[in-house]
């Protein structure tokens, strides 16, 4: 008996409150019909027989599991809209934190690109960790309260609004989407930088571009609010069609051009860089930044070629 | 076809058939047990650990009265099948002989295509 009361306790400690009671004392009358029926049976029962039963009835957590079946922390209607706001909202942190740990780096002598690297990953783990803790909140409290409102959002699509059929590359990743807006945001933060930093952060400023070459970079930031804005369109319209394909194609033409620009008009730096004399020559930093430059414009040839072949595929 | 897979297929196969079956043989007031041993005299074995969960699902959604009682010098919970359930039961039954009925006949055509 004390073996079937010890069961009927760990199976209720595994129930929710309101059910221990009613549940266990069903399963105990269940049980006691079972070891009756035995004893009819064999005549007598001893230990073994009821402990042979009890592991037949299966594990007090599977049992609790059987009549109260656990529940989803979000339940399944609401997991796909889950999934993408955790995407959006992780891709917008992303975003934030690329802009602050850029603004940093330039305003420090002190911090390398280890340490920019790091920022922004730590930055973003901290925003990332409260983000998921507050959206799984959130729609664990809207999974309790409505579960059903899916149904409302499944009935109400057209057939008629469903993009056309394509290939797999013609829909747009929220990944992509978040990788161009980070770079164009990255371009503006570093364009714009006086903007950003108080006057002793600009002495101490990393940043030393040429005059001309710095007024030439700025008239370069269009191109990237551009890129903002079409990365933003695609966002809404998260499928390549031949007039996103022309824009793409039109955009990434532009900042290849502007890059051969940039890098067609040298001298780039400062002369008598204080913090570098000693370290490089000025020579070999120019020849730096002229190569970094065409590194730079390979990314948006690339995507040129890439996009014109789409294009043609489109016909 | 692994034995695992089989009895994963077995048990989707009888689980919706189940709920018919306890309709069905709830007719009179019976306890967990007794209707699992005419169940079984039926033909249906069901283990415990599925059978009295389903019960206690089908009271709570009113398709089954249920009522403690002292018989025997202990408590034993009498379910019996409600005005709702026997409603649901008489639907269910027409579904379930048009489905026998055409899986019957589907059954027959393969059986037959297999020995030709």
């Amino acid at each position: 008996m004390n073996l079937v009361e010890r069961y009927i306790a760990a199976v209720q400690r595994e129930l929710p409150d309101e059910k221990r009671e009613e549940i266990g004392r069903e399963l105990s009358a269940n049980i006691m019909d079972q070891l009756d029926a035995l004893r009819e049976q064999q005549g007598s029962l001893d230990k073994e027989q009821t402990v042979a039963l009890l592991k037949k009835m299966g594990h007090p957590r599977a049992v609790a599991q059987q009549f109260v079946p656990p529940q989803p922390l979000i339940c399944l209607g609401y997991m796909a809209l889950y999934k993408y706001t955790l995407f959006m909202v992780f891709g917008i942190l992303f975003l934030l934190q690329i802009a602050g740990s850029t603004v940093d780096w330039l305003s420090s002598s002190q911090m390398g690109l280890f340490l920019y690297l790091k920022s922004v990953a730590n930055g973003f783990l901290e925003d990332a960790i409260f983000a998921f803790s507050a959206i799984t909140l959130g729609f664990w409290v809207m999974s309790q309260q409505q579960p059903l409102q899916q149904d409302t959002y499944e009935r109400n699509w057209q057939p008629e609004q469903l993009p056309d059929a394509g290939p797999g590359w013609q829909h747009i990743s929220l990944q992509d989407v978040f990788t161009d807006l980070a770079t164009y945001l990255f371009l503006l933060v570093i364009i714009w930088y006086p903007l950003w930093l108080t006057p002793e952060q600009l002495a101490n400023s990393r940043l030393v571009f040429n005059d001309t070459f710095y007024e030439f970079l700025r008239w370069a930031s269009p191109l990237a609010v551009l890129g903002i804005v079409f990365s933003m369109f695609q966002l809404r319209y998260r499928f390549w069609n031949r007039a996103m394909l022309g824009a793409g194609i039109a955009l990434n033409s532009l900042f290849v051009l502007v890059i051969l620009l940039l890098a067609a008009n040298g001298p780039f730096l400062q002369e008598n860089i204080e913090q570098w004399r000693g370290v490089f020559e000025p020579g070999q930093l120019e020849r730096s930044v002229l190569i970094t430059l065409l590194i730079i414009g390979m990314f948006p040839l690339w995507e040129v070629g890439r996009d014109l072949i789409r294009f043609r595929k489109l016909r | 076809m692994t034995t695992g897979q089989l009895d994963k297929m077995r048990l989707e196969l009888r689980r919706g058939v189940l709920v018919l079956a306890v309709l069905a043989s709830l007719k009179q007031p019976l306890y967990g047990y007794s209707l699992r041993k005419q169940l079984r005299d039926g033909g249906i074995d069901i283990d415990e650990g599925t059978l009295y969960p389903l019960i206690r699902r089908l009271a709570e959604q009113g398709l089954l009265d249920s009522e403690w009682q002292q018989a025997e010098g202990r408590e034993r919970r009498y379910y019996q099948i409600s005005a709702m359930g026997a409603d649901l039961l008489a639907q269910l039954s027409d579904e379930w002989q048009q489905l026998n009925g055409a899986l019957s006949k589907l059954l027959a055509k393969n059986t037959e295509e297999t020995e030709l």
